[in-house]
């Protein structure tokens, strides 16, 4: 049985729409009868376990964006919760971190600064800053050369000092979650992170993210809290790679016996990945037919199933 | 470098264009354009004026028609003398300004301003319109007689006419000019300020329209002197460029001038067209109601006459007056250097840096008879 | 003529700025030699003598031991520095308030929108009755100009600052108020001071116009008073040191802004 204490991140029944009385397009199947609402996400359950690297995928417009804007907390879902480390979350806090593909760094830090300012902020608050002056600076000192440490670990030694308008965009997205992982969130919340980089920074990227599923099996036997890392992609083979679960959402999917009155995305796919570690070839053969199954699953408009079909990955977790 | 090199090409190139021909002086100061021009042709002249009972007059007059203030149109009786006048009217500061450089070839100033403006530019006084004899006043709250203003603030226009009425009404009283503190401030805004009750606003010295609306408007605000004190010695006047006199036309100009102002006296005097000519005054003035008007009338002595104003400009007094201004100006650092004022026609007088010069009032008795 | 190719050597910019600074004088001295010409006692636009003459006269002491310049420039200045700072206070205060919350953006966008357009050269009166004829009517009136405009400026910098950042900070541990001042207010830093820099200006006309209508000390005051006396070698003389104080200002900023924000992109 899992252990309740491994949940992380618990969706429960969300259900998300807009409000498009202003919006006079309509919007695909999305739009119907004489309703207003442009439906989101319908019905969306996923429970995250400790340790997991989970990738979310699905075609353009079917949600990938809100759920997370859900989970992260800044647009709580209109129907049903998001749980995090049980208790339901509603606000943006230190719980979850965050990688946008741009704007996640501030732009007047250093790049050691911009790691160490999330310690600072999380453990003073102005009154501890205005009148213990030197506990802060010396707290200060812990910080960044913890925040030092973290950046050599992510191969950016030598950039401690470096403006983010200095840095290249890889550069810049390692320190991103440099920044957001020396807070240890229960949860890493990567928004398209390396849509915006070319292909070679992009490998590069993404072996770094295989590394830190390497380090879980380490961080677990040191007893410190493995990393766990939600990754919205549009790309299915970056989400095959860095991940070991895929996760699709799909507003093609057969509800109701009705194919045409779809209420809104919802899990379609889910399904355990096979991870490649970084200096391991990946297996060619498996690495397609799961591609093709996800693209079937969730961008073919013309398969139109009931979503538990591809649903297979507490059915696998239970069985093992 | 070689667009550098166009650039200074195009700088250097507009410099000589800039040196040889633009920035034409004023016309009326190119003796080339009167020369070129048919004999026929009215010469223009231009007068500075500002609001004033005795200068709004000119308003009055191209209301009337009988100056047409625009250039290049006529008149009756520019039309009758052959020069074209061109009225400007703006702020009384302005128009010194502008006389000094040369802008204008007449101005309305009072007497105490010609003095700074003569050093530059040779001036001669022809029309006297006024004096003041109450329209400059020292307004007063909680105050009953000259002798308590001393150790008060009082605000007023610093170097004006104003200082001049308080610092000779302090003499008359025998009050030495340092017991009483003198604050530098804008007539509109020492009125508003006293019309607000503003704490520490017990006295001010103005000029009307200020000082009606200010005893309208407190009611227990009183006069405690004002410019009738000194009768005749703040003159409002027109005053004209040597040079512009000298000039093809200058005499014309003078003369019409004159006889444009003494034809609307001609109509306040007649009992017929006064409130009439009265209204048309205090449209110019401010737009004072007719009631308002009487009373700035009143502060305001109006020389109706030019025989009056003949006799005026030969009296005995105007000459005590004008060293008393000299000598206030001179210790209140209103000029640098003092002016040499005298008075006579150009032959006379004409080495002085202003003169009064009857010739004008004279000539234009002659032709009224 | 490509447009924004830059010079390949550093002077050259240089070299043309001190031209046109040349030919501007050249220009001004021309008119004057022209005035002179016309008439030789001018005092309106006055010539190199006569600006020299002016400036001993500015900078002559009195029996008090004090010069005009002197005392004008410390009254004006203390009025502008204190009307400045203010200003840049208070603006502070409504532009991140506007910026970061909705209840103080919807309270005082719409007035300060109404109040930047009020000219408050034209509101003396009501100055008179707000602050009385002080110090304090001097520095009124600047803020009154300048914080509806520079605090505009600095909303429109926050609400340029994408949620994305302001959402990282709260992931990091931030409340509200530290993500204003830690995060926000020092992106629109630079911000503030290009507004403080274009806002030199403005404070000075305002200050200026009140300076000739009130008071008996100041730039204002003196201008006022010298043109009514026609000494223009005065007036221009001080007009230079406004200028003078003006640029050095703008500078000062400018080299703040260059330490503070070494950040920005160039």
């Amino acid at each position: 049985m899992i252990d309740k204490n491994d949940i992380v991140v618990e969706c429960k029944n969300i259900s998300h729409w807009f409000d498009c009385r202003d919006d006079n397009k309509k919007i695909g199947n999305l739009w119907q009868g004489n309703d207003f609402r442009k439906k989101v996400l319908y019905d969306v359950n996923i429970k995250v376990l400790r340790g997991e690297i989970v990738a979310l995928v699905g075609p353009s417009g079917c949600g990938k964006s809100t759920l997370l804007k859900a989970i992260l907390g800044t647009h709580p879902p209109l129907q049903g919760d998001v749980i995090i480390n049980g208790s339901i979350s509603y606000k943006p806090s230190r719980h979850c971190g965050i990688v946008y593909q741009t704007y996640s760094l501030f732009p007047f830090l250093t790049a050691i600064e911009n790691v160490a300012i999330g310690p600072l902020l999380d453990k003073t608050n102005t009154v501890s800053r205005t009148f213990h002056p030197f506990k802060t600076q010396e707290m200060k000192k812990t910080f960044h050369k913890r925040a030092a440490q973290l950046l050599d670990d992510l191969g950016l030694g030598n950039a401690l000092n470096s403006y983010p308008h200095e840095m290249s965009g890889g550069m810049r997205q390692r320190t991103a979650i440099a920044q957001a992982l020396i807070m240890e969130p229960e949860i890493l919340l990567l928004d398209e992170p390396f849509g915006a980089l070319d292909e070679t920074t992009r490998e590069e990227c993404q072996r770094l993210l295989l590394t830190l599923y390497m380090q879980n099996e380490k961080r677990r036997n040191e007893g410190k809290t493995p990393y766990t890392i939600l990754i919205v992609t549009h790309e299915l083979s970056e989400a095959i790679l860095v991940s070991d679960r895929v996760i699709a959402l799909s507003q093609h999917w057969n509800w109701n016996n009705n194919s045409q009155d779809c209420p809104g995305a919802t899990v379609v796919y889910d399904s355990p990945a096979p991870v490649y570690p970084p200096d391991v070839e990946k297996e060619i053969l498996e690495f397609t037919s799961q591609k093709n199954e996800i693209k079937k699953a969730a961008f073919d408009p013309k398969y139109c199933q009931s979503r538990d079909i591809y649903n297979k990955y507490w059915k696998l977790l239970l069985n093992s | 470098m070689k667009n550098l090199f166009i650039l200074v090409l195009i700088v250097s190139l507009t410099f000589t264009f800039g040196c040889g021909g633009s920035t034409p002086p004023p016309a009326t100061d190119k003796p080339v354009t009167v020369q070129a021009k048919p004999v026929g042709e009215a010469q223009k002249f231009s007068l500075a004026w500002s609001e004033w009972p005795g200068w709004s007059v000119f308003g009055v007059a191209h209301e009337l028609g009988i100056l047409d203030g625009k250039e290049g149109k006529l008149g009756t009786i520019e039309k009758k003398y052959n020069v074209d006048i061109i009225l400007k009217e703006m702020e009384y500061d302005p128009c010194i300004t502008v006389y000094g450089s040369g802008q204008v070839d007449a101005v309305c100033l009072t007497n105490m301003d010609t003095l700074p403006n003569c050093l530059g530019v040779k001036s001669v006084g022809i029309l006297p319109n006024d004096t003041s004899e109450g329209g400059d006043m020292c307004i007063v709250v909680g105050i009953k007689t000259p002798a308590d203003l001393k150790g008060k603030t009082v605000y007023g226009l610093e170097k004006s006419v104003s200082q001049y009425m308080l610092v000779r009404n302090l003499e008359l009283n025998n009050i030495k000019e340092s017991e009483v503190k003198w604050v530098n401030m804008d007539p509109a805004a020492a009125a508003t300020a006293m019309q607000q009750k503003k704490p520490g606003y017990d006295a001010i010295v103005a000029w009307n329209p200020f000082c009606l609306q200010t005893l309208a408007t407190r009611t227990d605000s009183t006069v405690l002197f004002d410019s009738s004190t000194i009768p005749g010695e703040i003159i409002d006047m027109v005053i004209v460029k040597d040079s512009s006199l000298k000039k093809k036309g200058g005499k014309e100009f003078a003369l019409a001038l004159l006889d444009a102002y003494y034809q609307v006296m001609d109509r306040l005097k007649d009992p017929k067209t006064e409130d009439e000519t009265l209204k048309l005054i205090a449209e110019k003035f401010s737009n004072l109601s007719l009631e308002d008007m009487r009373k700035v009338k009143k502060g305001t002595k109006y020389i109706y006459t030019p025989e009056e104003a003949l006799k005026f400009f030969e009296s005995d007094k105007i000459k005590k007056t004008m060293e008393l201004v000299v000598d206030f100006c001179v210790s209140h650092a209103v000029v640098d250097k003092k002016p040499v004022v005298k008075f006579g026609n150009e032959k006379d007088a004409g080495d002085a840096d202003f003169r009064f010069d009857p010739t004008y009032l004279k000539e234009i008795i002659k032709t009224r008879k | 003529m490509i447009i924004r190719k830059p010079f390949q050597e550093k002077w050259k910019p240089i070299l043309i700025g001190l031209i046109s600074i040349f030919l501007m004088i050249g220009l001004y001295f021309f008119m004057s030699f022209r005035q002179h010409e016309i008439n030789p006692k001018d005092t309106t636009i006055p010539t190199i003598t006569q600006l020299m003459k002016g400036f001993s006269k500015i900078t002559a002491v009195s029996h008090r031991g004090q010069t005009w310049i002197g005392q004008d420039s410390k009254a004006t200045l203390y009025r502008l520095f204190l009307g400045i700072g203010m200003s840049v206070i208070l603006s502070l205060l409504i532009g991140l308030s506007m910026g970061c919350f909705a209840f103080l953006e919807a309270f005082l966008l719409p007035i300060n929108a109404l109040l930047a357009k009020l000219p408050p050269t034209a509101m003396l009166a009501v100055f008179f009755v707000l602050t009385g004829t002080d110090t304090t009517m001097f520095i009124a009136m600047i803020v009154f100009g300048l914080t509806p405009t520079i605090s505009q400026n600095i909303y429109l910098a926050v609400k340029q600052i994408p949620m994305e950042t302001i959402y990282k900070s709260y992931t990091l541990g931030g409340n509200s108020f530290e993500i204003v001042y830690k995060i926000i207010f020092k992106m629109v830093l630079p911000a503030i001071i290009d507004s403080i820099r274009l806002s030199i200006g403005p404070a000075m006309v305002y200050l200026i116009a009140a300076e000739m209508v009130v008071g008996d000390v100041g730039f204002g005051y003196r201008i006022r008073i010298q043109s009514r006396l026609l000494n223009m070698s005065v007036v221009y003389t001080y007009l230079a040191f406004l200028a003078f104080f003006g640029f050095f200002m703008d500078f000062l900023l400018k080299y703040i802004k260059s330490r503070l924000c070494s950040w920005q992109r160039t």
